[in-house]
């Protein structure tokens, strides 16, 4: 067997693991994907249509208008975040990893697999918030930059979601990450406040949760308005990008709480 | 030109298929009214020039010969291989082993005495074992291609709990590099060897054990390996599916070609299979040899006696 046509059967592989991983997506629908549109659709309903009333705008923006990139990154963000947790979670817990594990897929090609699975989950709850947000929103001023920003966002957090599947031995350690750390960073992040309103010390901690860039970079897309620089926010979130998927490959590859 | 001589060999063959199957009286005592399976070993009798895992080119070569480590006559050579887990367990200690190809091989030794750890390194299962492993001349570790001649039924089930049973084995083929439909057509036919086309559609956790059990050697075999590797394959399994299993495997054996590396407790089934066995304990290899030259060696009237022997030595 030449080096091409095992490219190619490694390739095959992948698209396959990664339709594995989409199918898991839309045949769980109800864990997967209603969850998080029901849950930005009640912040929506709750800042935007309750609170909104007395809010009205920040920095000039509508309410609504001004939460809403920071909903989509939430979704993205948690989404892709638990779908890969759990996903290979669950492959290891129940053993059935193992039939990846021996075939002939490389190590970052089992971590892109993976990271596609979340991604999909993430922009399709992603899409189904903004599309019953839409009536609401005033249009998306730079769609490649929100574009950007939300891949940016889906692909930082499918790849920690990949670590922590990888990490996590038991279902508590699993949820650790979730409730602790992702949830955590998404509220204090800057959806639903501008962190130059805030006195010290939250704005400088708002700073310093990298949700916050992601936040900023998206909300930018959307409307047109940041308080950071944005291409500075783009490229370090793609290099932190970077830098994760290649530590899943790494897992991966070493085998680290996957094999004995 | 390669790839059109196994066109032109298949194409005989499933022509011989269509006209007459010698087979089929085994194929039937075996499997009642089901005599259409036997194309299932015409088409893809294995040799040099079988289909490959795609179903249309030549199968995987030998890579390099390596000074008589590894070439075609060997199907899988372990060299000094050694494992230490994390716990200080010593699983293996400088093992040593070949596999003749095409050779239907039993691995024989009480519990923890390595036999899993020494297939889960084979197969990419177990973290960094020190030492060499060759699959067909393909160095096990470093090297893909190895894991495309291998196939592995291992001791516990674990099956993916989202796929039905048909899927399972498409997904297990596809994960190995076959086209989507090669992946199904090679389904169909493994299911319905293994008496599992009515359970296509269900999921694992719906089936009986012996059923599961099944599934989980058809996924092993799916992407035609050259190797399969099945551990305990017959644990837990009921003595008429036992027997059916055993007639199954030395028909994969002796009408494919398969090497077959079987691990087992049951003493009687390695002497009813396998034409060399070898004896591990404590890590290590301590006789190998036809079940005869065990019983010379050591005494006795059986395998079991020799077994025992060598276990007390």
């Amino acid at each position: 067997m030449s080096t091409v046509e095992l490219r190619v059967a490694q390739r095959r592989g992948t698209v396959a693991l990664t339709g594995r991983e989409v199918r898991r997506v839309f045949s769980l629908w109800t864990q997967t994907i209603l969850p998080p549109v029901l849950t930005a659709t009640l912040f929506l309903a709750v800042f935007g249509g309750a609170l909104g009333e007395r809010i009205r705008e920040i920095e000039g923006i509508p309410y609504v208008e001004f939460i809403l990139p920071g909903l989509l990154v939430m979704t993205v963000a948690s989404q892709t975040f638990g779908n890969n947790s759990t996903s290979l979670f669950q492959a290891k817990s129940e053993g059935y990893i193992e039939d990846v594990l021996t075939s002939p897929l490389r190590p970052w090609q089992l971590a892109l697999a993976y990271m596609a699975g979340g991604l999909v989950r993430g922009f399709v709850a992603a899409l189904a918030v903004l599309a019953l947000a839409w009536p609401f929103a005033g249009g998306i001023e730079r769609p490649a930059v929100a574009l950007v920003s939300l891949g940016l966002t889906g692909l930082v957090f499918s790849a920690v979601g990949v670590i922590t599947g990888v990490w996590a031995e038991t279902f508590d350690q699993h949820s650790f990450i979730a409730s602790i750390v992702i949830t955590p960073l998404a509220l204090v992040g800057g959806v639903f406040y501008s962190a130059r309103t805030l006195s010290e010390p939250w704005e400088t901690l708002t700073r310093f949760d990298p949700l916050y860039y992601l936040v900023d970079a998206t909300r930018a897309g959307f409307t047109g308005f940041h308080e950071s620089p944005l291409w500075l926010s783009l490229v370090v979130t793609a290099l932190v990008a970077l830098a994760l998927f290649a530590a899943a490959s790494a897992l991966l590859a070493r085998g680290w709480r996957l094999k004995p | 030109m390669r790839a059109t001589k196994a066109r032109r060999a298949a194409a005989k063959d499933d022509a011989d298929a269509d006209r007459w199957c010698p087979r089929a009286p085994v194929l039937d005592l075996m499997y009642p009214s089901r005599t259409a399976r036997c194309c299932l070993f015409s088409k893809h009798r294995r040799d040099s020039s079988s289909p490959e895992i795609g179903g249309t080119g030549s199968w995987p070569e030998v890579g390099d010969n390596l000074g008589g480590v590894s070439d075609e006559a060997t199907a899988l050579f372990v060299d000094r291989l050694t494992k230490v887990y994390a716990d200080g367990t010593h699983a293996l200690n400088a093992l040593e082993l070949r596999l003749p190809a095409g050779s239907f091989f039993g691995l024989l030794g009480p519990n923890g005495a390595g036999k899993t750890t020494l297939i889960g390194s084979v197969a990419g299962l177990v973290r960094a074992p020190a030492g060499r492993i060759f699959v067909f001349g393909h160095d096990a570790i470093a090297d893909a291609r190895a894991r495309l001649l291998l196939g592995l039924a291992p001791q516990e089930i674990h099956l993916d709990r989202f796929l039905t049973a048909r899927e399972v084995l498409v997904y297990h083929g596809r994960y190995f590099g076959m086209r989507r439909s090669d992946a199904e057509e090679r389904a169909d036919e493994l299911l319905e060897v293994f008496d599992l086309a009515r359970k296509a559609r269900t999921k694992p956790h719906r089936l009986s054990g012996g059923m599961r059990r099944r599934l989980l050697i058809a996924r092993a075999l799916v992407h035609r390996p050259r190797l399969a590797m099945l551990d305990e394959p017959t644990a837990g399994v009921d003595l008429e599916l036992r027997h059916e299993l055993w007639r199954y495997l030395r028909r994969l054996q002796s009408e494919e070609g398969l090497t077959v590396l079987l691990t087992t407790h049951y003493i009687e089934e390695a002497e009813a299979l396998c034409e060399r066995v070898a004896l591990i304990r404590a890590g290590r290899i301590v006789a190998e040899g036809t079940p005869g030259e065990l019983v010379d060696r050591y005494g006795g009237e059986r395998l079991e006696d020799a077994y025992l022997e060598a276990m007390r030595a």
